[in-house]
């Protein structure tokens, strides 16, 4: 176990190294340069090169990439290029914003999808099943973002029911059902989104263990056919459904970024789209890197959770 | 069910008894016979077409410059005058808008599923083909993409590079070529050990030539519905970047743009968010249903096709155990 | 003579395909005596899986299910039970072993567990009452330091071992009927005469009846007191264990017979292949259903299905070469074929 745990995290902080070259170089590659988007066109073009000359962008490439690398593994992360206000202190408040909007969602989801997979899986095609594969179909093919603006002009404005945007109202900072009442719609939005895909994906899993030898062997100790559904079918077909969490994670953090935009929740998403408008290009390539962190470990822990649940995955060999 | 459970689909009829269809149907009419049954795909390919056709006949169709303004009728309701669908805060026509970015979010859709399946099938092809070094390299750069999140992806690389509608075309197919790179390595893996791909060689067809005649044929289908599904995916990314103010810039206008306007004008007039929102669902929706049916057309198991309430009555009607 | 546990009779299995009924056993009657293991062989797509999943009532959840006549157990009637009554039964009077043991069982739950489970469901044992048991179970089954392996999981034990975890399973409460589906077609050789071997002694220790399907006409004559020939759904031969080896009558027995490598000829360099396949069940020709593939085909073969004909008191065939009864001293082309040598019984 800790061996394998050594060697998975090893290659993750290959992959993390990998990805902070191609942010570095993603945005050294742009067309005229680094100094061209490091610095905003009100400046003259002595002042650029002055602020350029400070801020090092006249260094070799890969000297300017291992100072900055440098500089994230020590905890600085920059600094804004407007006002010098330390990144950190802009991103760490909205990463926690993101974290709260998301793991509600994410226990929300995965506490509807997994039972409501498993109940159709044992009765196809009847009333809940057509009514869960309509909704995937819905949330499949609906932009989010529309979603979540049709939602505020329904509940929120035409029947103000709950606020309709932002994380608090004013004035009343820290307060949690306040809060929650914030949260209802984008966690509806996620939830409704994300709900379909893994309830279609839990039923599938199901009706394919239900149909494993296994399972007529269950039957024919005479086990309870609710017995054999949450009992030997379920932990069966949980197993590839975790890898799926893993594998989802990004579009999780990404995804949420639209979500949170529509309503002005102050989350890593949205600060990332401010970003982008405002060429804050250190504080992208922060996030970039930090939700690639988040995405990793993400992975790293759906492995382990693999291996907790499937007694034939042994982490110790390495079998995957 | 297990293959003892059905003697009946288990063992190979001899040939003898088999009558002789007549001439054997080839794989893409027996798809498409397959499809043709579906009413869900179907419907879903009128309504695309229905889309494909406004699209081309935009100039046509639509009254007005979908960028001319007039103030003097902005936010006019439906209906008023030969404003269909109204006008928004400048005053444009909202339906020679739908209308117009229909031609944009369409063509996105369509481009940028055929660029990343282009990129991502040479990718895969090398990969599986020739594995190695090339198949390391690849295979990290697509970890290292599925890392981050996509959107983010797609922000940083349109926020340096500008986002017209040919650089959206192309940053939308660089982050999404990764699927179908897995798919056909994938495919690749499985075939370059088969026997016909040992007997290409050995009469000295060339690698390429072995990639293109015989096992990118033979990835065909699954491509396609990986395809068909990444149109979808296309237009919802497009319109959320344009409604991030990220993508399509003015005077060009997308779905994605005017729910982004709609949204700031909610109050005044929430149907304005309906329109485009209803025509990515739509495009998107059947788009799907077409991927699905093509996916279940080409399945070549025959599935159990039987609800379990017809399989209940039936039941009721021969069986003689109770339930 | 013992008594009858179970009593098939005129049972007809099968599923709904295509919106067609097919049915996967045909009319079928047989009996199982108490202590006495009966063979039901033939290849695969005869039907005899089908048999034993309709008297585990198991057919249902298979989407099919019994169309027509009766199965008795202990006098009563199984059709006639409900899914929760049968559930009583199942694992605890009758009980089944299948073919493939690494499929079989439940990768995520270890063995011990696995053979409680049956306890603690018919016995109404507790965790710990029911754990020891299974112990004492592996160690019947001849696993050694059952402790450990009650502790493991499926993939980690041998195919052998997972079947002998699965013969404990099976008769964890002690059935009076064990329906063992192929239970060693999975296994290396050296292992199933081991599998085969347990099984018997076992049936002697508990005095349990056993239904034994197989295809294997080797296997069956190691362990069967009777024998039901089946072929594509219906019963060709039914007799005691001598009289078939003896006397092989129906023309189907006989191929079976001269397929086995240890029963060839004289000459012994060619195995002997029945021609042609099983027809699908949903495609039978007329007449008996054996006919195209059959040396003997007459006439009356392609366009009627033949009954049964007595051919000893133990002993019916159902092929029209019996027409003028079988105890009569006239010869059947397959006797003679036998007789002549190109068969050494």
């Amino acid at each position: 176990m800790g061996e394998y745990l050594i060697r998975r995290t090893l290659q993750s902080v290959v992959v993390l190294f990998l990805i902070s070259v191609f942010t570095f170089g993603l945005i050294h590659a742009a067309p005229g340069g680094p100094t061209q988007i490091f610095l905003s066109p009100g400046l003259s073009v002595e002042a650029g090169q002055i602020k350029a000359e400070q801020l090092g962008l006249n260094d070799p490439l890969p000297q300017q990439y291992f100072r900055w690398l440098g500089n994230i593994l020590t905890g600085d992360l920059g600094a804004t290029f407007k006002n010098n206000i330390p990144v950190g202190d802009i991103l760490w408040p909205t990463v926690k914003n993101s974290v709260i909007l998301m793991s509600v969602t994410w226990i929300l989801t995965l506490l509807i999808a997994i039972p409501w997979g498993v109940y159709n899986s044992t009765k196809e095609y009847g009333l809940s099943d057509q009514t869960a594969s309509f909704i995937s179909y819905v949330g499949f093919a609906m932009p989010t973002f529309w979603f979540g603006i049709i939602l505020q002009s329904t509940i929120s404005i035409k029947l103000d029911w709950l606020p309709l945007s932002d994380m608090y109202t004013i004035g009343k900072q820290g307060d949690i059902p306040d809060l929650l009442m914030h949260m209802v719609l984008p966690v509806s939005v996620l939830t409704l989104i994300s709900l379909a895909g893994y309830q279609k994906y839990m039923r599938s899993s199901m009706l394919e263990v239900l149909q494993q030898d296994y399972i007529r062997t269950a039957r024919a100790k005479g086990v309870k056919e609710n017995k054999v559904v949450f009992r030997h079918a379920w932990r069966n077909a949980l197993i590839p459904l975790i890898t799926l969490i893993g594998l989802d994670l990004p579009m999780l953090v990404g995804g949420a970024a639209l979500t949170e935009k529509v309503f002005n929740w102050p989350g890593m998403g949205s600060l990332f789209v401010d970003m982008a408008m405002a060429r804050e290009y250190s504080v992208l390539m922060a996030i970039t890197l930090l939700s690639a962190v988040f995405v990793v470990i993400g992975n790293l822990i759906a492995d382990i959770l693999y291996a907790a649940v499937d007694p034939r995955v042994q982490l110790g060999k390495g079998g995957k | 069910m297990s293959a003892q459970l059905q003697p009946a689909s288990n063992t190979e009829a001899p040939a003898d008894i088999v009558p002789q269809s007549e001439k054997p149907l080839g794989p893409w009419r027996l798809t498409w016979n397959k499809f043709k049954r579906n009413p869900f795909a179907m419907s879903g390919l009128v309504v695309l077409f229905l889309f494909i056709v406004a699209a081309v006949a935009a100039p046509w169709l639509s009254p007005y410059d979908p960028a001319r303004q007039d103030l003097l009728s902005a936010n006019l309701r439906p209906f008023t005058g030969d404003h269909v669908l109204g006008t928004d805060e400048l005053g444009r026509d909202i339906f020679s808008r739908i209308v117009y970015s229909g031609r944009i979010s369409l063509t996105i859709g369509f481009a940028v599923a055929a660029v990343a399946v282009i990129i991502g099938s040479i990718i895969g092809a090398i990969s599986g083909y020739f594995g190695g070094w090339a198949d390391i390299i690849f295979m990290r750069i697509v970890d290292v993409m599925n890392s981050v999140p996509t959107l983010f992806l797609n922000i940083l690389i349109g926020a340096i590079f500008g986002t017209n509608f040919l650089l959206m075309i192309m940053i939308l197919s660089l982050t999404s070529w990764m699927g179908v790179a897995r798919l056909v390595r994938g495919n690749f893996l499985q075939l370059r050990e088969m026997q016909y791909v040992e007997a290409a060689k050995s009469i000295g067809v060339s690698s390429w030539g072995i990639i293109f005649r015989h096992l990118l044929r033979n990835a065909s289908f699954p491509i396609i519905v990986n395809a068909t599904l990444m149109v979808g995916g296309a237009i919802l990314a497009e319109s959320g970047l344009s409604y991030l103010g990220l993508g399509i810039q003015p005077p060009d206008t997308s779905w994605g743009m005017m729910l982004s306007n709609a949204q700031e004008f909610m109050l005044i007039d929430p149907m304005q968010a309906v329109y485009p929102g209803v025509c990515i669902f739509l495009v998107v929706l059947s788009v799907n249903f077409i991927g699905d049916g093509i996916r279940d057309a080409m399945d070549p198991r025959q599935k159990a096709q039987l609800s379990p309430r017809r399989l209940d009555q039936w039941r009721a009607k021969f069986s003689k155990s109770t339930k | 003579m013992a008594r009858k546990i179970l009593e098939v009779n005129e049972m007809s299995a099968g599923f709904l395909v295509n919106k067609e009924i097919v049915k996967a056993t045909d009319r079928i009657s047989f009996n199982v005596e108490e202590g006495k293991t009966l063979c039901i062989v033939g290849e695969s797509g005869s039907g005899k899986s089908v048999t034993s999943l309709a008297i585990m009532r198991l057919i249902d959840y298979a989407g099919g299910a019994i169309l027509e006549g009766d199965i008795t157990f202990n006098g009563a009637s199984l059709p006639a039970k409900d899914q929760d009554e049968m559930r009583r039964i199942r694992g605890n009077q009758i009980a089944m072993i299948f073919q493939d043991p690494m499929s079989a069982l439940n990768p995520v739950f270890t063995v011990g567990d696995q053979i409680a489970e049956s306890l603690r469901l018919h016995q109404n044992k507790s965790d710990k009452d029911a754990m020891k048991e299974a112990v004492e179970l592996l160690r019947q089954v001849g696993i050694p330091s059952p402790e450990v392996r009650a502790k493991q999981y499926p993939h980690e034990l041998s195919g052998g071992m997972c079947q002998r975890v699965v013969i404990a399973i099976a008769l964890a409460c002690r059935p009076q009927l064990l329906i063992a589906d192929e239970p060693t077609t999975a296994l290396d050789v050296t292992v199933q005469a081991q599998i085969l071997d347990l099984l018997q002694s076992l049936q002697k220790e508990t005095g349990m009846a056993i239904i034994l399907i197989t295809h294997d006409m080797g296997v069956a004559a190691e362990v069967a007191d009777r024998i039901v020939v089946m072929y594509a759904g219906g019963i060709m031969e039914e007799g005691s264990v001598e009289e078939i080896f003896a006397k092989p009558s129906h023309p189907y027995t006989v191929g079976l017979l001269k397929s086995i490598p240890g029963f060839e000829a004289n000459d012994g360099n060619e195995l002997y292949t029945i021609k042609g396949t099983i027809p699908r069940i949903n495609q039978l020709p007329t007449g008996c259903r054996f006919h195209p593939r059959c040396e003997h085909a007459m006439d009356i073969c392609r366009n009627q299905e033949p009954g049964f004909f007595q051919l000893g008191q133990d002993h019916k065939a159902a092929c029209w070469l019996f027409e003028e009864h079988a105890a009569e001293s006239k010869v059947s082309p397959a006797r003679a074929a036998i007789e002549h040598g190109e068969v050494r019984v």
